[in-house]
């Protein structure tokens, strides 16, 4: 018999109790068992920024990290944005500058960019660029996608201000 | 799918070691994951059980211990120390080095303890760490030792650690007065392509002595006792140092056996590692002489 592990964990807001091997990636967990399929698995070696979620805030490749490491923590995932159909400033400003065309990569940036913001709400471009930097992106040419982060930032001040 | 393994978490060195005296040489300590978990999916290595390390409180934190000494756990991981002012006021060098170490998510994930266990070629603490004259501290149930980096990380992939050894902390000494640490790379791919650590005290507006590492261009991050003597008796103005390193490392790395690869052709790289030790003596200088 093989080791199964119980595991709380918070999926965007969520409370789960899963069973799970040791050896389940959190990437596998999130698409095959709760059918949230946002993420991308597509190098499956922590290069191209495809699976990115946020675990406690902080951006991961679910490709490469344990379903059971998340165990007591929470879990956000590019379904977790919008909220009742409303789009997060981000996100409409992905729309607004065009920053995706097949999309593949899209998740990902939208959550590595989520927690850049949340935890820079004012980034310099140089900032975006390198926040970004582990996420790639074979169609945009990345400068829209510059764009859209820098707008969703002076977009967000502005309806705090 | 990654291979089928048991997972053990324990919360103090004494369970850890316990565990994996358990696992009768099939298992292995993992922390972030960003190394091992590659390798056991691309089937390079297989271990039967897998003993995380992150929940024993002790392996983590940054502090400045009474001796100026910065200790930073093992389990903290590359953006703690990127985000540590602790980092920043002790050794600004090594915060600077992490910002731009791999993506913001192995940086989220990964570990300086793994980092520097795993002995990867082309780790970038290792080469900076090693010109800082830095040790690693490790736990046994034997007990504690203390190990300076050039006899840790011993050869690619290769450490000096005993497989139930923990790496616990790293250990840095200061710079003391006039002293100073900088760091320098280029990477074309995710990992360095070649590396250099420059470390040097003034005295009387003269550089008195110096370390210079190289990383990532060799199979093994080693230091350059040439290169470092070219850089004595420079006079600490930017021009000068600059010049003096250019010279030194003319005749230091000409020899040098730069591995051929994807990252460039070994003459290319040697070059590169000409302007790179420029770079680090300069950054190492500022820090040196923050009012000059
Ligand atoms: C895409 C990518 C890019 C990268 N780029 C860079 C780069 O630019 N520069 C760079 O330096 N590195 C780079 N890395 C390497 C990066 O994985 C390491 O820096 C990372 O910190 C390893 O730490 P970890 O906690 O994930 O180690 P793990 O994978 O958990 O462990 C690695 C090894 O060390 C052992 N180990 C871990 N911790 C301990 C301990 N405390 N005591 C005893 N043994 C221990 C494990 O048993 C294992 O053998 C990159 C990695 C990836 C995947
Ligand atoms: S699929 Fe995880 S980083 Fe590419
Ligand atoms: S939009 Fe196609 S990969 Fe980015």
């Amino acid at each position: 018999m093989h080791e199964i592990i119980e595991v709380g964990l918070t999926v965007n807001g969520r409370p789960h109790e899963l069973r799970i091997e040791p050896r389940e990636t959190l990437g596998e967990v999130l698409r095959d068992r709760l059918a949230l399929t946002g993420l991308k698995v597509s190098c499956d070696s922590q290069v191209c920024g495809a699976c990115t979620v946020l675990v406690d805030g902080l951006a991961v490749s679910a490709c490469t990290y344990l379903a059971v490491d998340a165990d007591g923590r929470s879990v956000r995932t590019v379904e977790g944005l919008a909220v009742d159909g409303r789009l997060t400033p981000l996100q409409q400003a992905f729309i607004d500058h065009a920053a995706f065309q097949c999309a593949f990569c899209t998740s990902g940036m939208l959550m590595t960019a989520t927690a850049l913001l949340e935890e820079n709400p004012a980034p310099t471009r140089e900032e975006v660029v390198t926040g970004l930097e582990g996420n790639l992106c074979r169609c945009t040419g990345y400068a829209p996608i510059v764009d859209a982060v820098l707008a969703a930032a002076a977009a967000t001040a502005e309806a705090t201000a | 799918m990654i291979p089928r393994f048991s997972y053990s978490r324990p919360r103090s060195l004494g369970d850890a070691f316990h565990a994996h005296a358990a696992t009768d040489g099939e298992g292995a300590y993992v922390v972030g994951g960003t190394e091992l978990l590659q390798v056991m999916k691309m089937g390079l290595a297989q271990f039967r059980t897998l003993i995380d390390l992150k929940g024993i409180a002790e392996l983590h934190g940054i502090e400045v211990l009474a001796d100026g000494t910065l200790r930073i756990g093992a389990c903290t991981t590359h953006r703690q120390i990127e985000r540590s002012p602790i980092v920043a006021a002790s050794l600004p060098g090594l915060a600077e080095l992490e910002l731009h170490l791999a993506n913001v998510r192995v940086r989220n994930q990964g570990t300086i303890g793994g980092n520097l266990a795993f002995a990867e070629p082309h780790s970038d603490p290792a080469t900076f760490l090693l010109a800082c004259d830095a040790r690693v501290e490790l736990a046994s149930p034997a007990g504690r030792r203390t190990v300076a980096i050039d006899e840790f990380v011993l050869g690619p992939l290769y450490t000096s650690r005993e497989p139930e050894e923990i790496l616990t902390a790293v250990l840095v000494p200061p710079a003391g007065k006039g002293g100073g640490r900088g760091y320098a790379k280029a990477k074309f791919f995710e990992r360095p392509a070649v590396a250099v650590g420059v470390a040097l005290t003034v005295v009387d507006r003269v550089v008195v002595s110096a370390r210079v590492s190289l990383g990532s261009i060799t199979e093994v991050p080693m230091l350059v006792p040439a290169a470092a003597a070219g850089l004595v008796g420079a006079a600490a103005d930017p021009a000068s140092l600059a010049a003096a390193a250019r010279i030194a490392a003319a005749s230091a790395f000409a020899d040098l056996d730069a591995v051929d690869d994807l990252n460039g052709a070994a003459d290319y790289k040697r070059h590169l590692a000409g302007v790179l030790i420029q770079q680090a003596a300069l950054a190492a200088l500022t820090e040196a002489t923050p009012h000059a």
